[in-house]
């Protein structure tokens, strides 16, 4: 039995509404408790520290078929000569190093977003290599073939929603994401672009009849996290439009809009780019249902990986160093995968960077909005300190914005906004309201009974960037694993899954599709839990489901 | 929990031999011997049911070509580690589960990581690190591909069921399967004799397929140029023209041989590339039959790289030169081999000039008896494991259909690192 005491640090825990103050924290076998009548294996001295809940990341790409290609075609930026765990580079680290570079920044649960179910086991075997963290991943639907066919022959929502629920039992995930609603499918018969309301030309159905099926599903099978979309219209100038139909196509409904920064572009200007974040955030204060993370663009080189096969293919002109993979996957999805430098000389990407700070500053509740940098697509999981101070740190965002090496003052209005964030708020948008989202109870929270998932920061550090980028504590279901900067235990977290009930009926019907249309059996497409323990490598935890219905 | 006297039905089991990893295989278990009840090709069934013989089913350990108890067979292994200098990993076939215990292992003993046929998985790879690649998978090509070209002089021996189980099929959802064309390129001979399949949907072409960038400059400038008959050449022409989504299979390991391979691979992915300016289309290379995708992929996650790294305590280093075993071993540079074939029924290929020790398959075969041999069970036959398949994307369980004498590769190397 493992007992802490974290004594006499100042509280951030914004479930519990307790914003700076102080109070002992008391920790036994991995639970955070009231109070500990054995005797105190491990006390803390917490003065002058700041404790926070761990950091959760809910949009970051840290397993699966595509950060693997990248990490494969790009060996060349492998070249860590610091000898800092490995070679890896920072945008496309291996497993270990992953693991390792988020828990010495204090996040203890991050979750892969785009898992494609005939992959998952290739995604859960590299979460389950990744040390430390929780981890979880969003199962991608809306562009294979059997589901759209489902909704092109006006099946009932029940039979979606059966679907749905066998999709993240069978996966072994979290959430649905749907990326550029039948987009993909769409390139796979040469369509260039899909936009809202546009029919595929296979299936004639429009990608917001997907999101508004998908949302409802998702909604009704009572999974926590709302449908997670990746808007069509990647990276388009005017897209901001279409992000708009796309939120307005849940219909009411919960949803994410991940990665909002990509899809917040208007088409104004004598570039035909300009910044459309006054519009979207305009969206997302007033629309109660509706979460974003950002996508925060940060300058430097990385490599872009996506579901979102139709828009790689269309920018892999823009690939630096000049060369990419585009896959068309088992009738399910597709991924592109094309590096990307991402420059202050270039007027697109300064304003990319731009958008996606305004997008932050502009969005009132820190609980609608999510700290990302789509890792790797806008930069890598590293820079969060750094994009911490950006946000709380007006005088240093100005001054950053002066030094751009091209001029786009007049294309931003970064300048005229006063806000800084607080570090109440920056513990609400890392902490408390990515697990409210994500429906994990005993996460991002001290609570009594909450995981003890923990991190201390040094107070006297005033560089917040410094201070975020090293905690003096990470402390991980109740085990010390790291002290100042150096790893002291080595832990393996969790999987976090959901498994909402379902009519087994669906499944008669997908093993008449696999066995006449696919190339695997039905039964080899369903991790079961024991694989996942004695074969992945990793144990899970259920997360709670509560069924809802739409009157 | 089952006794070895049951009997036991299995279906949809995933077999390891071949990186298809066909998943409908029925297999009956009586006496904890295997008899697979698919109708599938005898070269497939066959390689369960001589595991049923005994000399596949014992546990076989020997020294210097003598049988011995494990015990010693493990204490010599650990002697001829600890003296060793320079050793190196050499993975001749597994699943990912073994890929990652010789990770493990590997910074154990400072050890050199790599796979017998990196060469030719690094010129697959090398594309997409030159320029760039439209790939697919095989229930795209099934169920949307309208035409397909096949590269082969072997490729049906050494996939006995692509023919039948992903190209030329019954069903596909979006095109007319009975219309699909398919263009097998290469040994006419072989590929008639090793397809055996007679279907008015596939065209025989006979070629050297030596001369594959000819043949694409050809329909690239619509002159034939290539030794194809006009009649056929046109008719591929035609059929690429008209295709809703054609797709270009073909092995890099046949072209291996070829001093033209690289600009082969190389011209075949820029003429798909350049077919998606207006139509779709997408390539797939087929390997993996030693488990050479799950190696690739498992190294990629846990190092970045796809093979040829060495362990210096607990960092590693890449370079594909300097780490290449097969180089290292053929030059005198490595002491120690530790050879590792959980799959393959290939005859591994010693190096009397080092110290050879084979955790192998029953019946391993090898040009020369190794040092130490230590049999292990098979991954899909013996023990739970998990495969790639051949095109990258697909991941498949394997089960343990019977009950093992023999011990997991992980626990042999575990044992022996102890």
């Amino acid at each position: 039995m493992t007992t802490l005491c974290l004594k006499n640090g100042q509280i951030f825990d914004p479930i519990n509404k307790i914003f700076n103050k102080k109070k002992d924290i008391y920790v036994k076998d991995g639970k955070i408790v009231e109070k500990l009548n054995e005797k105190i294996s491990e006390t803390i001295d917490c003065k002058n520290k700041i404790i926070m809940p761990g950091a959760i990341d809910l949009h970051t790409h840290i397993g699966g078929g595509k950060v693997n290609i990248a990490r494969l075609m790009l060996q060349e930026f492998h070249n860590n000569s610091d000898r800092d765990y490995d070679l890896t580079a920072d945008f496309i680290p291996s497993t270990l190093k992953t693991g390792l570079q988020y828990i010495k920044m204090g996040y203890t649960s991050c979750f892969e977003p785009a898992v494609l179910p005939i992959n998952a086991r290739q995604s859960h075997s590299e979460m389950a290599d990744t040390p430390f963290i929780d981890k979880g991943g969003y199962a991608l639907l809306g562009n294979d073939d059997f589901l759209l066919d489902l909704i092109s022959r006006g099946a009932h929502q029940s039979e979606i929603n059966d679907y749905v629920a066998f999709i993240l039992k069978a996966t072994q995930c979290i959430g649905i994401k749907v990326v550029n609603p039948g987009g993909i499918n769409a390139f796979k018969f040469n369509q260039r672009a899909l936009n809202v309301d546009e029919n595929s030309v296979r299936y004639k159905i429009t990608p917001r009849k997907i999101v508004r099926l998908l949302a409802r599903a998702v909604y009704e099978l009572g999974v926590p996290h709302p449908l997670h979309v990746h808007c069509s219209n990647l990276g388009v100038p005017g897209n901001f439009k279409s992000t708009i139909e796309t939120i307005k196509a849940a219909e009411g409904l919960p949803v994410h809009i991940t990665h909002i920064q990509f899809h917040s572009y208007g088409n104004n200007g004598d570039r035909n780019f300009s910044s459309a974040s006054a519009e979207i955030t305009d969206y997302i204060n007033k629309i109660p249902n509706l979460t974003c993370d950002v996508g925060q663009v940060l300058f430097g080189q990385t490599a872009t990986m996506s579901g979102d096969s139709m828009k790689q293919h269309a920018n892999h002109s823009h690939a630096h160093p000049d060369k990419w993979l585009c896959m068309d996957i088992e009738c399910e999805a597709g991924c592109g995968v094309v590096p990307f430098k991402y420059t202050d000389q270039s007027f697109v990407n300064a304003l990319q960077w731009a958008i996606g700070l305004e997008t932050f500053l502009l969005t009132e509740d820190p609980d609608k909005i999510f700290l990302t940098t789509d890792h790797p697509n806008g930069a890598p999981f590293t820079s969060y300190p750094h994009l911490i101070k950006l946000l709380m740190n007006k005088s240093f965002r100005d001054n950053l914005l002066d030094q751009l090496s091209v001029d786009i003052s007049k294309h931003t209005i970064l300048k005229d906004i006063k806000r800084e964030y607080t570090l109440s708020e920056i513990a609400t948008m890392t902490r408390s309201a990515p697990a409210r989202i994500l429906g994990l109870t005993n996460k991002g929270s001290l609570s009594k009974e909450a995981d003890a998932d923990i991190t201390i920061y040094d107070s006297n550090i005033k560089d917040v960037e410094e201070m975020f980028a090293s905690p003096t504590h990470v402390i991980k279901d109740g085990v010390v694993v790291v002290k100042d900067g150096e790893i002291k235990n080595y832990t393996w977290g969790k999987t976090q899954v959901v498994k909402p009930e379902y009519d087994a009926t669906i499944e008669k019907k997908l093993k008449k599709y696999f066995d006449k249309y696919h190339t695997i059996a039905l039964p080899n497409y369903s991790i079961s839990n024991d694989e996942m323990s004695e074969v992945i490598g990793s144990d899970i935890n259920e997360v709670k489901c509560s069924r809802k219905r739409i009157s | 929990m089952s006794k070895i006297s049951d009997s036991l039905n299995h279906k949809n089991i995933v077999c390891p031999f071949c990186s298809l990893h066909c998943d409908d295989l029925e297999i009956d278990v009586h006496d904890n011997k295997l008899y697979v009840k698919s109708n599938v090709p005898k070269s497939c069934a066959y390689k369960y049911e001589k595991l049923n013989l005994a000399k596949f089913k014992d546990m076989v350990t020997t020294v210097k070509g003598k049988p011995c108890e494990p015990k010693k067979a493990y204490q010599y292994s650990k002697q001829l580690i600890k003296k060793s200098k320079e050793t190196v990993l050499l993975n001749s076939s597994s699943d990912v589960n073994v890929t990652r215990e010789v990770l493990s292992t590997a910074s154990k003993v400072n050890a050199i990581v790599d796979h017998v046929n990196s060469s030719i998985f690094l010129k697959n790879i090398s594309i997409y690190q030159r320029r760039g690649y439209m790939a697919t998978s095989l229930t795209e090509i099934k169920n949307k591909s309208d035409v397909i070209i096949v590269f082969s002089n072997n490729l049906f021996k050494t996939y006995p069921r692509l023919m039948e189980k992903f190209l030329a099929t019954k069903n596909s959802f979006s095109v007319n399967s009975k219309k699909k064309e398919i263009y097998v390129i290469g040994n006419k001979k072989n590929n008639i004799k090793d397809c055996n399949i007679r279907d008015k949907r596939i065209t025989y072409v006979d070629y050297n397929n030596r001369n594959i960038t000819k043949l694409l400059n050809s329909l690239i400038s619509k002159k034939n140029e290539s030794s194809i008959s006009n009649k056929v050449f046109n008719k591929l022409l035609a059929s690429i023209e008209t295709s809703k989504y054609l797709s270009v299979l073909w092995a890099t390991s046949e072209f291996e041989s070829y001093k033209e391979c690289d600009e082969i691979i190389y011209n075949i992915s820029a003429y798909v590339v350049s077919l998606n300016k207006t139509s779709r289309a997408a390539c797939l290379s087929l390997s993996g039959n030693d488990g050479d995708v799950s190696f690739t992929q498992t190294l990629g996650w846990m190092t970045g790289f796809p093979s040829r790294i060495k362990f210096t305590g607990n960092f590693f280093e890449y370079d594909k030169d300097a780490n290449n075993a097969i180089q290292l071993i053929n030059s005198g540079n490595s002491d120690l081999v530790i050879h590792l074939n959980s799959l393959s029924e290939k005859k591994l290929v010693l190096n009397k000039k080092n110290k050879n020790i084979v955790i192998g398959r029953p019946c391993t075969k090898f040009n020369i008896e190794p040092d130490v041999f230590i049999s292990c069970g098979i991954p899909g036959i013996d023990f739970k494991g998990h495969i790639f398949r051949t095109d990258n994307v697909v991941s498949l369980p394997l089960t343990s259909l019977r009950m093992s004498h023999s011990r997991s590769t992980q626990e042999i190397l575990r044992e022996i690192l102890e």
